[in-house]
């Protein structure tokens, strides 16, 4: 994941410096050919694209001597650009390098990256949801042996799955719709559509509604008539020309000789954009109420072509509210309206009214428009403008009854012969890929034209029905380290969230999913994330928690803990130290405390040291080593008062603290020496001795088993005067020899 | 564990801003039918911090309220705190970021809500690290900042100087870190930390906290920090305090070391009986009250809290009843502020680059 090279770079000039080594990068992107040669199932195309220039603002004076590259969050690289040294060996300003950081244009223009996150946030949960109904079905369905998997209330699950992630690609902005109907407005603005929803409302309803279909081919025209206006890009569209053409409009004062108009209605006609064709038939001279009386015949044979056009049978389930056309559900019904209505169509085309009709442009546009709904194959081949154009005018005119993805297929690669096209839209291979049958071009399509995170989410949508499809998706696979089709590309999606730094939390809802290496790249991904604050920190340890990770929790606490501790901020590092139960690095900062303890010691200093030993508590598993450290500071106290006048009874607390200082277990050896040591006064004390004979006795036996311990070469001697030790042995002597004497 | 759909219609309106909000507060509105809000952006698309104030308009022709940004201001680091006064026309604004400055900005609400930084401490030594919290004093002159590093700064503005001079309260050198406070009273105010502590603070007394709440009644449990704290003007004896493990507790300062738990770590219920087992990220009184009055309610009663969690979850809670739910997000719920002149009103923001705005009625 870190491609990073260092190379001279010979350009003199820094200000016409550029990022060459990004092209340098591109060539040698890794796997591209070498994976396609071991059957790698992501597709790159071997066309590449036109390298990309990004220029550099480093701002350096001096020339350039070297760079180095490597991957920043998301799609940045980072450059650290370093000068070379002056030759005169002076220091200017400017000198040295500066790390810029370059953003790689993010692939798809039609979605910002805003817009991207916010798909990337609305996904989750219907992607959760799913995953926890398949599971709960699948544990249902091996409980009862019988019954198939997919039943039931599954195709409802599927489909507000479609549902909800569709409604995510609405983009918001939204035109204005007019509140006055322009009447020679025909074709009306709604919400700008993109590739990407299109795409999804392919994979919707050819493989998330619930099979029916031979309803697919009018779906085919819906979807057409929402998004033809995407090829117009990069094709010509029966769209496009409705467009120029409405720009036309408006200076027109007699359409019908203009012979644009009959031609876009023919086109409109052929795509079935049924409201459309009649508006504009409307828009016809002969309507106007000056004329009609002249061109009665002429109008009404607009008339009657308006009239049929706008009972056209369609086989269909129901229309929207407002569309022309004439629905059948069922079949006979359809066939029998289907009949009666190109039998009108045949007698209008024959009757004598033609002959009476004075304008000759009505009349051969209207005889082509019938020709079109008559399914005259050349008529529609010279109305549409791109394949799916004269694939959808197929279905509409010449077989409405084409059933079976199979019969699909063929007539679209007849079509596409008919129409060959230079280069493919995204979408038009992605049709191909889905009426072929074949899932790995549907993947391979989805991959390229819309990215990680279609793929992703789209894999539901291609197992939900289909059981060949399914095998394919989640067989196990060598080439792939042992991981699914299916497995691979969730963990894509997820090191794609990874990388950014407002997406990384929900990474995790997709690694969970993915049996074989998700977990572990989870525990990569927490382990990876920064500790300095500590909101983030917090959320971090959420994840862990949801997930149980409990060894990644306590090891990003030790992270935190030695962070804080090491910027100053021993309070909070001690508390994430002690919330990691972290008993070895506790000791080892017990030593800097004791010693800061130690040193500092005047009363504004132990208001600073209250909080920390209060947060040690007493209980010796959560304070580590440390707990001694709350005693330490009475001792020091009751020291501190004895200095201060307040004598025998300060005398008295020392001695007590001492001797429980000594006593308690968890008192590391090194301390007792200097502890001991701080107490020579006390073993001094002049007007009686302090100690009695017992106590007298534990303090030389610790002393004796300090001299044991200092043969050994892991001991570590304490920064105190050399004669320290004897004159701790001579105090203590005299003491128990005082003691005697007094009991 | 009650869901407030049932008992009292709640409208929620969620507006995507394709940023990430680190803070958001209300400004007290000039006239009754005026709202506005301060948020603390930050864009990472162009890695750049800023403050907006924006027009909260309740009911635009479609039900669902709009934000219409008045004016904004860039900050030189990220937002770690924000905190209003309620001084009107001008509300300030006080914002500390994690680069370790204060700026107290003023709002001009009556011509378009133009935000003028009017003084910033940004010098070395204010605070090394981010500043973790801050609190403006109601109507008054002053705010108090504290860190991770143990400092406890009071700055004061008087006059119209651009460079503000602050005192340093205490300087625990790094052995206690604060993480929340909170003025009590003109001279008083609270402060919390790690291990659930809560230190009392008078500025007339110098040389440390005058009195300290340990928070060790969860011994042997995981421990937590304090990410919140508030003061009920009428009970100032009470800290309220929200932070780690769902907890929320009360510490009456004349019930010296008992706390009062109203969530979470300590309350010995059952586990599913718990609100949220996440942080608690802040905690407000809720004045929206259906009861009459609440000098009714009696002063050893903790009164009705709002608290927002890393789990989603925006609740009220009382003491001794069962938590009403008002949001359960899929993502966390970083910040929330309760309107003080209209407390239906509520503002959050959520983790997933979002604002929500719910009112109730």
């Amino acid at each position: 994941m870190n491609p990073s090279s260092t190379f001279a770079n010979p350009l003199e000039n820094p200000n016409a410096f550029r990022l060459h080594s990004l092209i340098y990068w591109q060539k040698e992107m890794p796997g591209v050919s070498s994976d396609s040669a071991r059957g790698a199932l992501v597709p790159l195309s071997p066309e590449s694209p036109a390298a990309a220039v990004y220029p550099l603002r480093h701002g350096l004076k001096s020339p350039i001597s070297r760079l180095s590259i490597s991957w920043s969050r998301g799609n940045s690289l980072r450059v650290s650009v370093f000068a070379a040294p002056s030759s005169d060996g002076s220091v200017n300003d400017g000198d040295g390098g500066k790390v810029v950081e370059v953003k790689l244009g993010g692939g798809d223009g039609e979605i910002s990256e805003a817009h991207w996150r916010r798909m990337a946030y609305g996904s989750v949960s219907p992607f959760a949801l799913l995953q926890s109904r398949k599971n709960a079905v699948s544990s249902l369905s091996k409980m009862s042996m019988n019954s198939s998997p997919y039943d039931g209330d599954w195709w409802d699950y599927i489909m507000e799955y479609s549902k909800d992630i569709n409604a995510l690609l609405v983009n918001k902005k939204t035109a204005s719709v007019p509140v006055l109907d322009d009447p020679k407005s025909v074709i009306t603005k709604g919400e700008e559509p993109t590739s990407l929803k299109a795409a999804w409302e392919l994979l919707e309803m050819f493989y998330a509604e619930k099979p029916s279909h031979s309803w697919l081919p009018e779906r085919l025209v819906d979807w057409l008539a929402d998004y033809d206006s995407l090829f117009s890009g990069t094709h010509p569209t029966v769209h496009s020309k409705l467009v120029d053409f409405q720009k036309e409009l408006v200076n027109l004062q007699v359409v019908e000789d203009d012979p644009k108009y009959w031609e876009v209605m023919s086109s409109a006609l052929a795509v079935g954009w049924l409201n459309i064709v009649v508006k504009m038939l409307r828009l016809h001279g002969s309507y106007r109420l000056d004329q009609l009386s002249n061109r009665e015949t002429e109008n009404g044979l607009v008339e009657a072509v308006a009239v049929l056009i706008s009972k056209m049978p369609r086989m269909r389930l129901e229309h929207e509210a407002g569309k022309l056309g004439e629905c059948y559900k069922a079949k006979p019904d359809f066939v029998k309206a289907w009949e009666k209505w190109r039998g009108q169509i045949n007698k209008l085309d024959s009757s004598a009214f033609w002959f009476q009709c004075a304008h000759q442009q009505t009349r051969e546009g209207l005889r082509s428009m019938l020709q079109i709904m008559l399914g005259n194959a050349n008529s529609l081949c010279s109305a549409t403008y791109n394949w799916i154009e004269l694939y959808i005018s197929h279905f509409l005119y010449m077989r409405p009854l084409t059933v079976g993805l199979e019969s699909m297929y063929s007539l679209a690669q007849k079509s596409i012969q008919l129409k060959p096209m230079a280069s493919a839209h995204r979408l038009m291979g992605l049709i191909i890929g889905i009426l072929g049958e074949n899932t790995e071009v549907v993947l391979a399509e989805c991959l390229k034209g819309f990215g990680p995170w279609m793929v992703a989410h789209a894999i539901e949508l291609l197992t939900a029905g289909s059981d060949h499809a399914e095998m394919l998706l989640h067989e196990e696979r060598q080439n792939l380290g042992g991981i699914s089709i299916e497995e691979l590309h969730r963990l894509v999606y997820a090191q794609v969230l990874s990388s950014f730094p407002l997406t990384w939390q929900i990474a995790p809802i997709y690694l969970i999913s993915c049996m074989k290496h998700g977990m572990v790249l989870l525990q990569i991904l927490l382990s990876k994330q920064p500790v300095q604050d500590n909101q983030l920190l917090l959320k971090s340890i959420e994840i862990c928690r949801l997930y149980e990770l409990h060894s990644v929790t306590s090891n990003i606490m030790k992270i935190a803990g030695v962070h804080h501790w090491k910027h100053g901020r021993k309070g909070s590092g001690f508390f994430w130290l002690q919330q990691a139960r972290d008993e070895y690095r506790l000791n080892r900062i017990a030593l800097q405390l004791f010693d800061s303890v130690g040193k500092t010691i005047s009363d504004e200093s132990f208001k600073q040291w209250e909080g920390l030993i209060q947060l040690l508590g007493s209980d010796s598993k959560t304070a580590g080593g440390l707990e001694f450290l709350h005693k330490y500071r009475d001792f020091k106290k009751s020291l501190r008062q004895i200095h201060d006048g307040k004598a025998t009874d300060s005398a008295r607390q020392a001695v007590e603290s001492l001797i429980s200082l000594m006593k308690s277990p968890s008192m590391p050896q090194r301390f007792w020496l200097p502890l001991l040591y701080d107490s020579l006064k006390l073993l001094n004390w002049k007007e009686r001795p302090l100690l009695n004979v017992s106590q007298t006795n534990l303090l030389l036996n610790k002393l004796q088993e300090l001299s044991m311990a200092r043969l050994r070469p892991d001991f570590i001697e304490s920064e105190l005067p050399p004669r320290a030790l004897n004159s701790v042995r001579l105090a203590l002597g005299t003491n128990l020899g005082r003691a005697i004497l007094e009991e | 564990m009650a869901f407030a759909e049932s008992q009292n219609p709640l409208r929620v309106h969620r507006i995507p801003q394709s940023r990430y909000i680190d803070a958001v507060r209300w400004l007290s509105p000039v006239s009754p039918s005026d709202r506005f809000a301060a948020i603390a952006y930050f864009d990472a698309d162009t890695n750049s911090p800023s403050i907006e104030i924006a027009y909260v308009d309740p009911n635009p022709q479609s039900s669902s309220p709009t934000l219409t940004p008045q004016s904004s201001w860039t900050s030189p680091s990220r937002i770690s705190s924000l905190k209003t006064a309620h001084s009107t026309p001008q509300p300030l604004l006080a914002a500390a970021t994690f680069s370790g400055s204060l700026h107290i900005l003023a709002s001009d609400l009556i011509n378009g809500g133009v935000m003028e930084s009017e003084a910033t401490v940004s010098e070395l030594g204010f605070h090394s690290g981010p500043v973790s919290a801050v609190d403006l004093r109601e109507g008054g002159t002053e705010c108090v900042s504290v860190g991770e590093d143990g400092r406890v700064n009071l700055v004061c503005f008087v006059g119209d100087s651009s460079k503000l001079s602050y005192r340093r309260i205490f300087d625990a050198n790094g052995l206690v870190g604060y993480t929340a406070v909170k003025w009590a009273s003109p001279s008083e105010f609270a402060t919390g930390g790690y291990g659930f502590g809560i230190q009392w603070w008078d500025q007339r007394t110098s040389g440390g906290p005058v009195l300290q709440f340990k928070g060790n009644w969860c011994q042997g449990k995981t421990s937590g920090i304090v990410h919140s704290i508030d003061i009920h003007p009428s009970r100032k004896h009470t800290c309220l305090a929200g932070g780690s493990s769902g907890t929320v507790f009360a510490w009456d300062r004349r019930a010296a070391q008992q706390p009062i738990v109203l969530s979470g770590a300590g309350t010995g219920e059952a586990p599913n009986s718990l609100l949220s087992e996440s942080e608690v990220w802040e905690v407000q009184y809720d004045r929206y009250t259906r009861r009459s009055n609440i000098s009714n309610i009696s002063s050893t009663r903790i009164l009705p809290v709002m608290i927002c969690s890393e789990d989603g979850i925006l609740a009220v809670i009382e003491q001794g009843e069962e938590p009403l739910e008002l949001l359960a997000e899929p993502c966390a719920i970083n910040s929330f502020d309760i309107d003080q002149q209209n407390p239906s009103n509520v503002i959050c923001s959520l983790e997933w680059e979002s604002l929500a705005i719910l009112t109730r009625s």
